[in-house]
């Protein structure tokens, strides 16, 4: 869906995310705005007692001390809302941007495994990020605003009130400052964007010339890569004069427009004054307050671009936040029964399709005894995958029943059920933490004993007493990188530290380095005794560690049996394993390196 | 709007006089081009800031001339406001764009030259500095001053001059007026240069915040699977919001910081307006001054307190504009350490090599090679084995001079390398490293890296020589499909194919392997295989082999060890020696295993 779609079907959707922001901080808002207004009179008298001033302190008789300590302690009033009305604003605008940034962090960890299948990482990032400073700097400008609006109305009434044909001509080219500050908002803003673009471009272009720069020197493209950014730098050039054009069309002119007001006053008012029909106070007071206008009428057209990018912030916001939770807790959740041999596991005719009309499997039986070893192979595509992610309940299934210890997964809560089954992706992820943190993940109060020994099972010990913190070492971005193979022994001792009923190995081993693989093979048999396993594999060796072998074809079991009898009897299962096996034969061909 | 908090500096990047002056001068020198635009730019500057501040001196004469009942001098006066307000409207319009040309110019250029250098710039730099850091340079370091560019510099400058025009014209008016009216000068130093410090400190702060919420932002989304797998939502939501608060209180600090210097500001700007509507009326009052002066002062102070708050705040700015502009000039500066000779020889199209007494270390360290003499001849296949960190790539890097060997020379067909032409070393001897680097643009782009004059044909051409184009024709817009950024649409074994097909194209007399050390799914490893040997064929190659396999095929193996050349000879006759690789191949044939054995 493009943005354009999303914003015709949601409208509204943005409006409600504001307004509850708006409600739930209405008090310091009202507050925001109180300062403001204050600020705006204590703001607007000052003319009025520069005026008093001359004309009755210097020009009339009356006391010029009396005026000039007016306008200090009126413009002391002025000066300190001037901070608190900044103070107020920001409090309340940076604390809705933390409370969203929180609610849709939460809200986001929460929603199931489909959602994050759907959704590029980059998208939600631009949630939690430049959807939430639109929103922040709308609120921001409340006060202001609310400020803005009252000099606007307040000074055209004095103004009005004193001399109302003085203030017709004054006031007359004013409008064309909230016209221009409009339009300025309106150009500015994409020329802005434009060049954020076109300068992430050349910082692509920048990155994988340095990512790349072997292969760069290595066939001498140095002059290919300099004229690759040679075009993204006349890109942000011109992209950077678009929006100097568009501040040099607009920035002279709201600057001309009190000018036209000022002349006005001159002309008009400075000839009344000469036929003794105005003051000379009042001519300077109308020169004041006709500079005065220009900055919040500029700020209101403004305010309107801001709005309008606060709100479709908001709708995008919204359709994340307003995605419903698909896997919940059950209502009256069961507890997994509390036995000797724990980890049973039963599917029953499962029936399961990530895409509605495309099965990934139909009528998958399986039954594993509490303590044994499967192995479940198959072709790509075969849904071998998916059997492991039902378990701990990432996806519901169609039809059919899914059990643990004799429980429906279903109706065991989340947390328990999750941490009953360990399980280790293919894809390794660990976290910007130490070592430490990182194996005992699911346990956070882990005592080193059992992380040691996690560690030790999952053959990573050895090279964790190499690192230069031991386990303290920081890992990660700013932290040290380890080896492919290194992560998944990390990520395997951090499946078997919450020593789980069910234990899933969904490809767990297959980048660690093969001359390495014999120790980890060692070293799983052990994790595996008298556990519960779940091995998803294609190495004929790790798939022979297990007690059983489920062939999975076509979402439904093919065939069933020990590695040996199925290499024996079954021609699917050889056609499955040769590319396996080739691979792992090919991967073993291999000098120490 | 832009300005406040916007910037700041990092206390080590910091400038100290001499630096700041050495970045002044050579930036001078660099805008020597486009003199002309910043002359014109300059005056521009002056002449609309001059007129700026002549307007509310015009009110005060229409004021006095009111005054005075002097029709005659107050149309003038409406007249001469009116052409300087016009005035005023066409020469901050042309100042804007002149300066921003000039600036933009001035930029593109920074980034070509600074671009250029890195592309100049040897192996030994890239192999010293971390890619993040020369990757910031073309990044934020420009990014800071383009902001200035783009934002600020217009202020600063016509502020700077502003307060120096208001003060000229004050003096000017009335000195006395003027000196009373410095009255609030300390106060407002004082409290600007606490601002400018603390602001700066609370900026980093703030940047800081910002790039650890982002981090946790992004970590959390990447690893949401794990998160819910391990039961930990609530911990990580927990974690989250810490660092999310931390950088809530980060904003509030830097948010305090601008609501206690606002109002000392404002309130000297209206005391000081007080003081001279005060001491100006009774000096009026006294004779000794006129009303319209005393108008004009009191317009005139209004507006000098808002570009003093804007100044301290753009000062930042300023700053870390130069600081990025050091970091960069001294990139500028860094030394090409293989650099191209002064007369650059052209290299034969086929020739041996012929390695003499080399020895190479990195600037500080221990040796990593010393004496190896190597003669590789015409068309010969030299595969090198050897453990990690032996020097068996070095000795590879050498032959292809990314790196100037410290101690004796190597030879292509008699020329040492030292004096060969840039671009024919780029032809005559090309290295494939392991992974295939993919940059963004169509298959066929990321072929011609190799030879950027290729025609299409070439490109088919070199594609069917390794017997691949079958593969690239088969993607959905065959070899004019986008790969996407960092080549994630092509598999690892494509992307290797892809780096061939560079090799091919350029057809040269010494090719260097680097074989990948993972595995690619079967069917591929066969094709890379073949393409391989294609690509070897009638060439002088050598192979850094990680596979014993690989290292039989070849006509000759060199064992390095220790920066050494252990043993050389063929593979039949090292497996029988009874050194190193007969030991190494001992160990393979031992961790071979039958097809579909059961394991241990």
């Amino acid at each position: 869906m493009t943005e354009l779609d999303l914003t015709k079907e949601r409208t509204g959707t943005g409006l409600r995310l504001l307004r509850q922001a708006i409600g739930e901080h209405r008090r310091g808002i009202a507050l925001g705005m109180a300062v403001s207004i204050l600020w705006t009179l204590a703001k607007i008298s000052v003319p009025l007692l520069i005026r008093q001033g001359i004309d009755d302190g210097i020009r009339g008789d009356g006391s010029l001390l009396l005026w000039s300590l007016l306008v200090v302690a009126v413009g002391g009033v002025s000066a300190i809302c001037t901070g608190l009305r900044r103070y107020v604003a920001f409090r309340n605008a940076r604390a809705v941007e933390a409370e969203f940034r929180d609610r849709v962090y939460q809200h986001i960890q929460r929603l199931h495994f489909a959602f994050h299948d759907r959704m590029q990482t980059g998208q939600l990032m631009s949630r939690g990020n430049t959807d939430l400073q639109q929103f922040q700097n709308f609120i921001t400008m409340l006060p202001v605003t609310a400020a803005n609006l009252m000099t606007v109305v307040v000074a055209a009434v004095i103004l009005f009130w004193l001399n109302w044909s003085l203030a017709t001509l004054a006031l007359m080219g004013l409008p064309l400052a909230n016209y221009f500050g409009r339009r300025f908002a309106k150009k500015l803003h994409p020329a802005v964007m434009g060049i954020q673009e076109e300068s992430a471009q050349l910082a692509t272009v920048v990155e994988e010339t340095i990512a790349g720069v072997r292969v760069v020197k290595g066939f001498g493209a140095e002059q290919m890569r300099a004229d690759a950014l040679a075009k993204e730098a006349d890109d942000v050039y011109l992209r950077s004069l678009e929006a100097a054009s568009a501040r040099a069309a607009h920035l002279p002119a709201l600057e001309l427009v009190p000018n036209i007001g000022l002349i006005a006053v001159l002309g008009y008012g400075g000839h009344q004054v000469l036929n003794g029909t105005l003051e000379v106070g009042e001519l300077v007071l109308f020169n004041i307050y006709v500079v005065l206008l220009i900055q919040p009428l500029r700020m209101l057209g403004m305010m309107v671009a801001n709005y309008q990018r606060a709100s479709a912030a908001g709708e995008r916001l919204a359709s994340v936040l307003d995605t419903e939770v698909e896997i919940v807790d059950p209502d009256q959740p069961t507890p997994l029964p509390d036995v000797m041999e724990a980890g049973a596991v039963t599917f029953r005719d499962v029936d399961f399709e990530y895409e509605p009309g495309e099965p990934v499997l139909r009528g998958f039986d399986l039954e594993i005894a509490a303590g044994e070893s499967v192995a479940i192979v198959g072709a790509t595509g075969s849904g071998k995958s998916t059997v492991a992610r039902l378990l701990p309940r990432f996806y519901d299934i169609g039809s059919g029943s899914i059990e643990l210890d004799g429980v429906l997964v279903n109706e065991v809560a989340l947390d328990e059920l999750r941490t009953a089954i360990g399980i280790v992706f293919e894809d390794t992820f660990l976290f910007s933490s130490s070592v430490r943190d990182n194996i005992a993940f699911g346990v956070p109060d882990a005592s080193d004993e059992v992380i040691r020994r996690a560690a030790l099972l999952a053959g990573a010990a050895e090279f964790i007493a190499e690192l230069p913190d031991s386990y303290d070492t920081e890992l990660g971005e700013r932290g040290f990188s380890l080896s492919g193979g290194q992560r998944q022994r990390i990520a395997i001792a951090r499946a078997i530290a919450s020593d789980p009923r069910v234990l899933v190995l969904d490809d767990a081993t297959s980048a660690v380095d093969p001359t390495k693989e014999h120790e980890i093979r060692d070293a799983l048999g052990e994790v595996m005794r008298d556990r519960t396993t779940i091995v998803i594999a294609h190495r004929a060796a790790t798939i022979a560690l297990a007690d059983r072998v489920v062939l999975l074809d076509e979402g439904r079991v093919a065939a069933m049996g020990t590695h040996d009898e199925l290499l024996a009897s079954n021609e699917r299962y050889r056609e499955v394993l040769a590319q396996g096996a080739a691979k792992h034969a090919k991967a073993h061909d291999e000098v120490v390196d | 709007m832009a300005g406040w908090m916007s910037a700041g500096v990092d206390e080590d990047s910091k400038l100290d006089k001499g630096d700041a002056q050495k970045v002044v001068k050579r930036t001078a020198a660099l805008l020597r081009p486009y003199r002309a635009l910043v002359i014109r730019a300059g005056t521009l500057l002056v002449v609309w800031t001059g007129l700026l501040v002549t307007l509310p001196v015009l009110f005060g004469k229409a004021i006095d001339a009111i005054d005075r009942g002097d029709s005659a001098v107050l149309n003038r006066s409406i007249v001469a406001y009116v052409v300087i307000a016009v005035a005023n409207y066409f020469l901050w319009r042309s100042a804007i764009i002149s300066l921003a040309r000039a600036g933009e110019k001035f930029l593109r250029d920074l980034r070509r030259r600074v671009f250029d250098k890195l592309l100049n710039l040897s192996m030994p730099f890239y192999d010293r500095e971390k890619a993040g850091v020369i990757v910031s340079r073309m990044t934020s370091d420009i990014d800071s001053l383009a902001e200035l560019v783009q934002f600020g510099l217009q202020m600063f400058l016509s502020n700077i001059l502003l307060l120096f025009g208001v003060a000229i014209v004050l003096a000017i008016l009335s000195w006395q007026l003027f000196l009373v009216c410095l009255v609030s000068v300390p106060l407002v130093t004082i409290a600007s240069r606490k601002f400018q410090r603390d602001s700066n400190d609370a900026y980093l702060r703030v940047r800081d915040g910002i790039g650890a919420t982002l981090s946790s932002l992004q970590e959390g989304l990447a690893g949401v699977r794990v998160i819910q797998s391990y039961s930990r939502t609530k911990i990580e939501s927990e974690r989250f919001h810490a660092t999310n608060y931390s950088l809530f209180r980060s904003h509030m600090n830097s948010t305090r910081i601008a609501a206690w210097y606002l109002p000392v500001v404002d309130l000297a700007g209206i005391t000081t307006t007080a003081v001279a509507l005060g001491i100006g009326g009774w000096m009026v009052n006294d004779g000794r001054l006129s009303l319209g002066t005393v108008v004009t002062f009191v317009l005139l102070l209004q507006n000098l307190f808002e570009p003093v708050q804007q100044l301290s705040q753009l000062f930042n700015m300023v700053q870390s504009a130069a600081a990025g502009l050091n970091k960069l000039y001294s990139l500028l500066d860094e030394e090409i350490e293989v650099p191209e000779a002064v007369a650059p020889v052209e290299l034969p199209s086929r020739a041996d090599v012929l390695v003499t007494g080399v020895g190479f270390s990195y600037a500080t360290g221990p040796p990593v090679l010393r004496g190896v003499d190597l003669h590789i001849g015409m068309g010969e296949r030299l595969a090198l084995v050897g453990p990690t960190g032996a020097g068996k790539s070095t000795l590879a890097k050498l032959i292809a001079r990314l790196y100037d060997p410290t101690e004796g020379s190597i030879e292509y067909g008699g020329i040492d390398l030292r004096l060969a032409s840039r671009a024919s070393l780029r032809d005559r001897i090309i290295v494939v490293p392991q992974e295939g680097h993919i940059f963004d643009g169509t298959v066929r782009d990321n072929i011609r890296v190799a030879r950027a004059s290729a025609t299409d044909e070439e490109i088919d051409d070199a594609l069917h020589r390794i017997g691949v184009h079958h593969r690239f024709v088969a993607l959905p817009e065959g070899i004019d499909t986008e790969v996407r950024e960092r080549g994630s649409r092509l598999s690892a074994g494509e992307r290797q194919l892809v780096s061939l097909a560079r090799a091919a194209l350029v057809d040269p007399g010494v090719l260097i392997l680097d074989e990948a050390t993972s595995s690619l799914d079967p069917g591929t490893e066969a094709v890379v295989e073949a393409a391989m040997d294609v690509l070897m064929t009638d060439r002088t190659t050598i192979v850094i082999a990680h596979r014993l396999s690989t290292a039989a095929r070849c006509d000759r193996v060199g064992v390095v060890d220790a920066g050494m050349l252990a043993e050389l000879g063929t593979h039949d006759d090292l497996v029988g020696l009874g050194g190193r690789y007969t030991a190494l191949f001992a160990a393979w044939q031992g961790a071979q295993e039958p097809i579909g054995s059961t394991g241990p």
